[in-house]
């Protein structure tokens, strides 16, 4: 992309809900988002979830469906793009994948995962079960800045905080 | 079903947000599952059906239509709790877009209109809840019959024309509105023969509500901005005024 700034994905988000209002306006306004990168195994190969997905995308605005293997081999051309983008996962456990393999991730946000069974309560919209918590410690133990903010305007709330229940 | 749409949001909390309401309006439906009200399907699709869900609680009623056909079908259970997650979005966006920032602005302006024309509270109140009432059950009726009628496959309903382009037809209608209300509205407010103080406040307030516009850039959305400064428009005009 010579002669064209390339932008790096903007933000590494986990949000069981993936596309909606928060990511596409909450974000993608402040941010500039000309893209989002949807990065499920399951919605990947599903072409009515995918439907359904575009449907809240606005228009001038792209989306990405990958499998974890796809976002990996496909992100040098995401780096390069020139527009600002966003990458979703809706699990812990699939953006920590992403993590060991993508050496540009070192930020994730916490911008939703809500209660199902097994789960506890650590900020009004984010809840996590025991093994959730441990790959959250093993990513920070890694280098990866982890932080809890649902929309820009909110406070980010680091994960030591989060997991001692100080997130407020 | 359709009447427990109006109380879908009165279970809400921050655990599962509309979950709950989703699953009391859809239970009139699980009755008609094999083993009927108690057994083990309807309980199994029950307490499905009450996990997290959030969505505009009007566009909710496509998702209540679907799920009730999906259920009733025998669809798998894995395949039900994929489509929940998926319509969340879809139903949130375009309902914020179409009520919130459309068709709630266009009703209040209307009934400032008719303010601006002479009407008084009684009269002013019932234009917007008529037209607002009447927008949102026709919006909930046509939802609960899309989700039904297509099921699963509902996207096809939600892509048509009204959605996609109805927000921005609300929202030249509401500029219209706006053009034509707020001045008649504010020559009411300031009365004949008695131009110049009241238009000295109102060119006070105008420029004290663009610093505090600015001042919040990036931190509210300017329709959420727009219905409150028309709430206190309306209020003061009604209650306040004329009280």
């Amino acid at each position: 992309m010579e002669g064209v700034a390339a932008v790096p994905i903007e933000l590494f988000r986990i949000d069981d809900r993936l596309i909606h209002g928060q990511v596409v306006v909450g974000w993608g306004q402040p941010l500039d988002i000309g893209f989002i990168v949807l990065v499920d195994d399951d919605v990947a190969t599903s072409d009515w979830e995918q439907e359904l997905y575009r449907l809240g995308v606005p228009p001038g605005m792209a989306v990405h469906f990958d499998t974890v293997a796809q976002a990996v081999e496909r992100f040098a051309s995401y780096r390069d793009d020139r527009r600002a983008g966003i990458l979703l996962t809706k699990d812990i456990e699939t953006m920590q994948r992403l993590s060991v393999q993508l050496a540009e991730l070192r930020c994730i946000n916490l911008g939703g995962l809500h209660y199902s069974a097994g789960r506890v309560q650590k900020l009004r919209y984010v809840f996590l079960t025991g093994d959730e918590e441990r790959v959250l410690r093993d990513l920070a133990g890694r280098g990866v800045a982890v932080t809890a903010q649902d929309v820009p305007a909110a406070r980010p709330v680091p994960l030591d905080a989060l997991l001692a229940g100080r997130g407020g | 079903m359709f009447s427990r749409l109006l109380a879908i949001q009165s279970s809400w909390n921050y655990e599962l947000l509309m979950g709950i309401g989703i699953g009391f309006c859809i239970e009139p439906a699980l009755r008609g599952l094999p083993g009927g009200a108690g057994g083990p399907r309807y309980r199994e699709a029950l307490a499905r059906e009450c996990r997290y869900f959030n969505a505009h609680p009007y566009m909710a009623s496509v998702a209540v239509g679907a799920l009730a056909r999906a259920e009733l079908d025998n669809v798998p259970g894995t395949r039900i709790e994929r489509f929940r997650t998926a319509i969340c979005g879809p139903l949130g966006s375009v309902g914020d877009r179409l009520v919130w920032a459309g068709w709630l602005p266009v009703c209040s302006l209307l009934a400032l209109l008719v303010y601006g024309l002479g009407g008084g509270p009684l009269r002013v109140v019932a234009t917007f809840l008529i037209a607002y009432n009447a927008g949102h059950l026709a919006l909930r009726v046509w939802g609960v019959q899309a989700g039904w009628s297509h099921g699963l496959r509902v996207a096809t309903a939600l892509s048509s024309p009204v959605f996609r382009d109805g927000p921005a037809y609300l929202a030249r209608a509401g500029a219209l509105l706006a053009g034509i209300a707020l001045p008649v509205a504010l020559a009411r407010v300031i009365g004949p023969g008695q131009e110049r103080w009241p238009l000295v406040g109102v060119l006070l307030a105008t420029a004290l509500g663009s610093i505090t516009l600015v001042r919040m850039h990036g931190r509210a959305e300017g329709w959420r901005i727009a219905i409150g400064v028309l709430a206190a428009f309306v209020l003061y005009a009604t209650v306040i005024r004329h009280g």
